[in-house]
């Protein structure tokens, strides 16, 4: 082990230094829950929805599980990050936790696609992976050269808030209480994160130099239109249309109309735009000023 | 942030770069029931430490203040032992994830767990320290040396079979750290103490089942070389990182070990939460005759050492 690199651990701090994010980690530990256990998979009832809307949603939820495997995958790096910088025990606590929540995420993910008839375990045209495959948050969090801040911008305030805005609009259509309920018990979880992200950006903020700034918005913008914008969390969004089949593209509205999760078209045109000028407007205190964005279906957002 | 943290992430960067993961067909389904069970009883074994510890019962005038002094030196020193686990496993998760995304998700599933768990530990010895008078962050030089190991790069080391990484960090080092746990169990008498011992232990346990279970499921498959970088790691972990006092403050160059070894001397007087240095060495003793014969049956040989302060075990 002579030829790693030593660490400079301590002195190691424990006491809580941000209140508000210590209070999250508090709270996650006393909201855990089972995918297993906590949903009613009994009120599921795959045998009353047709054929096609069986399939769009068992696309859907596969979808979901590859997009929440990138929180096990790729976003824990963060913690390594911030153990090797020493950054506050708040942060480090905290994100044990997400981690966990995120495992458990993919995991109820997986289950629902799989009890709706089955789990692909992969997109129906090999090319589509680059569309959905990743969000490059690992090789983010192990670059010295991209910002923390940065990161939690576009990870945290951008890919999970745009994905809390879609469950918040859309939950009261999932009519399956299965469904539902597992909806809700991510967005619980999901608020925790988004509220991280912000509080700690919000903390940070007067101590942000011009160069943090251009590095947050280099970093959300790129997020809107490399990832979002390339169908990683929705392929109707996609600006390419990529090589993603009608199948896959319509999954999310069939879903969402048999009241099986997803948003549909319309939903996207309202949810997408609202979460930039709101994302917009929320950063814009701290000097950051998020471009224009150009989209052949939404317009200039 | 600072120059050792950028060489730190550039290493990291170095090491991740040098996997090419395949995502798809990323699957799900079981491969290891016994790895499946674990992750299923890490959900259902919840706890919080803030909550499931009766602090309110605990009453730190009863104890003389040597006593007190002496057992929050003991219980920081140990937040300092839990606190590289939140890396290293997360470490382990990433590379997991990084060799494939067709296979391991037990695994992945349960290690997605374990960090929060280590963060669990690491504040249930922060608030015992804390009400015993208060947590210490720094320890000497020494003991900061030993416990400053690099394991969560060892994890991502392309160079490094994953399975040597699981045998050296789970099948010896948390099977030693859970054997001490279950002897400062045993020999403590305080409620708070047991309790925090108790509570910790029902999680190494898995943590420890979790190392031999995945090793029982590939150790058969592993070619010669790999059984024998298995054994490299074992022997590396054992002699250059137990042995020099990871774990046990009597094992640190002599010049190193006090206040430390005083301050654990009362505390397993006490009953607060700490084994005595003969207690210890039995169980070092024993963890690696039963480590040494574990691997055995897959053929990795784990040779005698000789220490001053344990003979030969």
């Amino acid at each position: 082990m002579s030829t790693y690199l030593p660490e400079t651990r301590y002195p190691l701090e424990l006491a809580p230094a941000m209140p508000d994010v210590w209070e999250l980690w508090q709270r996650a530990k006393t909201l855990e829950w089972d995918p297993e256990t906590d949903i009613p998979w009994e009120e599921l009832h795959p045998e009353r929805y047709a054929e096609h809307q069986i399939m769009a949603a068992r696309l859907h939820w596969s979808r979901r599980t590859w997009g929440e495997y990138g929180a096990i995958s790729e976003s824990p790096a963060l913690l390594l990050r911030f153990c090797l910088e020493n950054r506050l025990p708040d942060l480090r606590f905290f994100f044990t936790m997400r981690t966990q929540e995120e495992g458990r995420h993919a995991e109820a993910s997986w289950l629902m696609a799989e009890r709706l008839g089955g789990y692909f375990p992969q997109p129906q045209n090999p090319p589509t992976v680059s569309a959905v495959g990743t969000h490059g948050v690992r090789r983010m969090a192990f670059d010295p050269d991209t910002s923390l801040e940065g990161i939690f911008a576009s990870l945290v305030c951008a890919a999970e808030e745009i994905l809390i805005d879609a469950f918040k609009a859309t939950v009261h259509k999932a009519t399956n209480p299965a469904v539902r309920r597992l909806m809700e018990l991510i967005l619980r979880d999901e608020v925790r994160h988004i509220a991280f992200g912000w509080q700690c950006l919000d903390a940070w903020a007067p101590s942000f130099t011009p160069e943090t700034v251009e590095n947050i918005e280099r970093a959300v913008t790129q997020m809107i239109q490399n990832v979002e914008f390339n169908g990683y969390r929705n392929l109707w969004l996609a600006i390419e249309g990529g090589s993603a089949t009608p199948l896959e593209i319509d999954a999310d509205r069939v879903a969402c109309e048999a009241g099986l999760g997803g948003t549909t078209p319309e939903d996207e045109m309202g949810i997408v735009p609202q979460f930039i000028r709101k994302i917009r407007a929320r950063m814009a205190p701290w000097g950051v000023n998020l471009p224009m964005f150009d989209h052949p279906k939404l317009g200039k957002v | 942030m600072s120059e050792t943290s950028d060489r730190l992430l550039r290493g990291y960067q170095a090491q991740e770069k040098r996997f090419l993961e395949r995502r798809f067909p990323l699957r799900f389904t079981t491969e290891n029931p016994a790895l499946r069970e674990l992750y299923a009883q890490a959900k259902g074994f919840r706890w919080n430490p803030e909550t499931d510890i009766a602090w309110s019962r605990f009453d730190a005038r009863a104890y003389a203040p040597a006593v007190r002094e002496a057992a929050r030196l003991v219980w920081s020193r140990r937040a300092w032992g839990a606190y590289p686990g939140l890396g290293e496993n997360t470490a382990l998760l990433i590379r997991f994830c990084l060799e494939s995304g067709a296979a391991g998700m037990d695994a992945k599933l349960f290690l997605s767990f374990r960090p929060a768990e280590e963060a669990k530990h690491l504040e249930a010895c922060f608030l015992f320290a804390k009400q015993l008078g208060g947590y210490e962050s720094t320890p000497t030089a020494a003991v900061a040396r030993v416990s400053n190991q690099p394991f969560a790069q060892m994890a991502l080391d392309p160079d490094v079979p994953v399975e040597a990484v699981v045998a050296a960090l789970g099948c010896l080092d948390d099977q030693i750290d859970l054997n001490l746990c279950l002897s400062h169990l045993q020999h403590s008498r305080d409620e708070t103490a047991r309790a925090i011992l108790r509570l910790v232990a029902s999680d190494k346990q898995r943590h420890v089942l979790f190392a031999w279970t995945l090793l029982g499921d590939r150790m058969p498959r592993l070619d010669a070389a790999g059984r024998a970088a298995v054994g490299r790691a074992v022997r590396d972990m054992l002699e250059r990182v137990i042995l020099a006092g990871y774990r046990n403050t009597w094992l640190l160059p002599e010049e190193a070990r006090e206040p430390l070894l005083a301050a654990e001397a009362l505390t397993a007087q006490e009953g607060l939460g700490a084994s005595t240095v003969a207690q210890e060495k039995a169980v070092v003793r024993a963890t690696l005759a039963q480590v040494r014969e574990r691997l055995a049956t897959w053929d990795v040989a784990l040779a005698p050492v000789d220490h001053p302060e344990l003979g030969r075990a």
